[in-house]
């Protein structure tokens, strides 16, 4: 188990279950890839367990130093332990339920809505015409911020020229991005297929 | 020249109470600014108008519950019009979070599906958490009744329209309300077999998503909290995006302002003036 | 009458949001710890149910309809599990080695097509063909991809027609780069007006968002002029 040849072998073989069956019809194989794929997805979703034992750990070790505020630790790990108490009572009404929209549910929004003060502050920060390149940057971003407000349109058409430079300069910056990005994640595939990058496996370079 | 230097070296809270300010008193007290409708909602609506009582649909919620709060006003439209072309709906999520979102939407739109005796197992099913990874999609798509057995509420599906779903080429649409978490994995396992895919996507997605819609992967792109309140005004229900609009128009109209003080303050102050850069 | 439960909800929900807005008083605050903590906890709670219940309905129900090999599903799952013990960490190599391979598989055979082979595909555009508003469009997009590509080269030296094509896409994509930094605005804006939005709408909600509002803003002041906001709030 603790071997760094069968981890690879694994991993290679695995590859290949899934990989061969998308470009060579071959029935029986084909029924086995689609298993495996299945296997995957249960044992990835057990991975997503470890995050009890990670905020347990980290909240033990906490409360253990006993430095400033142990206490919202200890809170912290109660609300797991009483969420999943919460779900044995059922998921359709009851605490569960009172605690997905008292709690989680406006939580998340406000967790990510507080990145708009954030972006809004860098950009009047950030956004100098300090260059050429700046004043193109700050000029589209204009028209693009006048064309995504409605109000806009009342006044004048800013339509054609949003449109063009979404469809345009967006799409050929989002292309681009997709493709490097492709690229890069393919190159890096292939070197954790051919075992040049061991970490990925858990396997220390020395072994 | 104290103005000046303010305009370049302010305290950033100001800015932060100021947007705080201009989104919350619109919310509380609407204008109702007009809004004009963009092309790209214009071909959204045509998909999702086209549908009918045969047509199969996989609604994706493939977002968080902050994703769900940008784009909610484009879900709710989007069922409301499938509730009314009486298209079946099997709504699936790829985050625990979003499990609580069938509940909010179903209650916004419950006149509708009253109105079409739109009823649970017949017309609609309700999957909850079953596209937790890439893995999980690739199955479903290849074997659905190999790994979907009950909905969300613990139920089998056998008995359901589902019956008839075996693997991706037997759903009509994909319609994918997304903030990237399987919207990738969609596109690769549905979408690139040929499944017609249309989707709903927050603002910081729109360019990395447009690629997919020009090589034909979408049929169709909804843009935002706006593409979800031009499709309110469009289908005629106005809801939660019509109603964002003001705040939406003003948090805009706030950065350009903010923007163009900034650099006046710092084309005004003689240093900066003296230090510019190429 | 509104409902005890939903009120609850409302002020529970509403104020702890608030809690979460005190990070930007721009001091640390025992609000937004206890708004974290309570996120955090509720959230990693809600993620185990949600996959225990993925793995239920995948894996226990299909075995119980006879698919038995989904128990390897279970035994790998379990060997990833033993991550944690560090005598028996060893175990988990062998299925995050297949669960490797597999996703890696699943990834290669469509990410070919989907963010290389289509992308090169749709960037081949007709450029002597259409109305005007195509043509245009379409030299613009060609133009972008090409010159924006060429600011990427990384491997080769970059001089000569290479240098000057370089150039140009930088300044293309700064270009673009504003387009993006607008459409990145209206979504975290977006993400924003929603989640206040939440307090908005029915109507009763509006007097329990000023109170909330005004009653996070006074404790966190007060808590400030007592020094007392680094004191309460939990250390890093």
């Amino acid at each position: 188990m603790k071997s760094r040849e069968l981890s690879l072998i694994a991993m290679f073989l695995s590859f290949l279950v899934v990989f061969v069956p998308y470009f060579i019809d071959v029935p029986a194989l084909d029924t086995f890839s689609t298993k495996l794929i299945t296997i995957t997805a249960i044992t990835v979703s057990f991975t997503l367990l470890l995050a009890i034992h990670s905020q347990f750990k980290r909240g033990f070790d906490f409360v253990r130093r006993k430095p400033r505020g142990w206490i919202f630790k200890v809170y912290m790990m109660i609300t797991i332990v009483l969420m999943l108490l919460f779900a044995l009572g059922g998921l359709e009404t009851g605490p569960y339920h009172w605690a997905m929209y008292a709690i989680i549910t406006p939580l998340s929004s406000v967790n990510y809505g507080i990145l708009a003060f954030y972006l809004a502050s860098t950009c009047a920060r950030a956004f100098k015409a300090r260059n050429t390149k700046s004043i193109l940057l700050i000029l589209t971003g204009f028209i693009m911020l006048l064309y995504q407000a409605p109000f806009t349109g009342a006044f004048f058409d800013l339509g054609p020229i949003g449109i063009y430079l979404a469809n345009t300069f967006g799409l050929a910056a989002g292309r681009m991005f997709l493709i490097s990005v492709t690229v890069g994640a393919m190159v890096f595939g292939i070197r954790i297929l051919l075992g040049q990058e061991p970490g990925v496996l858990g396997i220390r370079s020395e072994e | 020249m104290s103005l000046l230097k303010s305009f370049n070296s302010y305290d950033s809270r100001i800015v932060y109470l100021l947007l705080f300010l201009i989104v919350t008193i619109p919310l509380l007290s609407p204008m109702g600014l007009p809004i004009s409708v963009s092309p790209s909602t214009v071909t959204y609506y045509e998909v999702i108008d086209a549908l009918g009582p045969d047509d199969l649909v996989l609604v994706v919620l493939d977002t968080e519950f902050s994703g769900y709060m940008e784009i909610q006003s484009g879900i709710i439209a989007s069922m409301r019009v499938m509730v009314e072309r009486d298209a079946k709906m099997c709504v699936a999520v790829s985050h625990p979070e979003a499990t609580g979102i069938p509940e909010l939407v179903f209650a916004a739109i419950k006149n509708t599906v009253d109105e079409h005796g739109y009823t649970y197992g017949e017309d609609y099913v309700i999957l909850g958490y079953v596209f937790p990874n890439e893995a999980a999609v690739a199955s479903a798509a290849q074997d659905w009744q190999g790994v979907i057995h009950n909905d969300f509420y613990g139920q089998s599906t056998e008995g359901t329209f589902l019956d008839q779903i075996h693997d991706w080429s037997d759903w009509t649409l994909i319609s994918d309300y997304t903030t990237g978490i399987q919207s990738g994995s969609l596109i690769n396992h549905f979408g690139l077999r040929g499944t017609p895919m249309i989707v709903n996507c927050i603002g910081v997605m729109i360019s990395t998503q447009m690629p997919y819609l020009s090589t034909g992967i979408y049929q169709a792109l909804l843009q935002s909290m706006r593409g979800g309140a031009e499709l309110e005004y469009l289908t005629g229900h106005p809801g939660p995006g019509m109603t964002a609009m003001d705040a939406f128009t003003l948090g805009h109209y706030m950065l350009i302002v903010l923007i163009i003080i900034g650099n006046i303050g710092y084309f005004g102050t003689k240093e900066n003036s003296r230090r510019n850069v190429e | 009458m509104t409902d005890p439960v939903e009120l609850s909800i409302m002020v529970v929900g509403c104020f702890l949001s608030m809690c979460m807005f005190s990070t930007l008083y721009g001091k640390s605050s025992p609000l937004y710890s206890l708004a974290e903590e309570s996120y955090i906890g509720f959230a990693t709670g809600l993620t185990i149910v949600m996959n225990l219940m993925y793995i239920y309905n995948t894996g226990v129900v299909g075995i119980q309809g006879g698919d038995w090999i989904l128990i390897f599903g279970f035994i790998l799952g379990i060997a990833t599990l033993l991550r944690i013990n560090p005598k028996y960490s060893y175990f988990s190599r062998l299925p995050i080695a297949i669960t490797l391979g597999a996703q890696l598989g699943l990834s290669l055979r469509t990410q070919i097509y989907t963010g290389f082979i289509d992308q090169i595909k749709a960037s081949i555009v007709p450029l002597f063909e259409g109305s005007a508003k195509t043509l245009i469009y379409n030299w613009t997009t060609f133009i972008c991809v090409i010159f924006m590509l060429s600011f990427f080269l990384y491997t080769i030296e970059i001089k000569g027609p290479i240098k000057l094509s370089a150039k140009i896409g930088e300044y293309l994509m700064y270009a673009s780069f504003g387009a993006i930094f607008a459409q990145t605005f209206m979504g975290r804006l977006g993400l924003f007006v929603g989640s206040i939005q939440n307090f908005t709408v029915p109507p009763w909600k509006k007097p329990i968002l000023i109170a909330c509002m005004a009653i996070v803003l006074v404790a966190l002041i007060a808590l400030d002029k007592l020094n007392l906001l680094e004191k309460l709030t939990p250390e890093e």
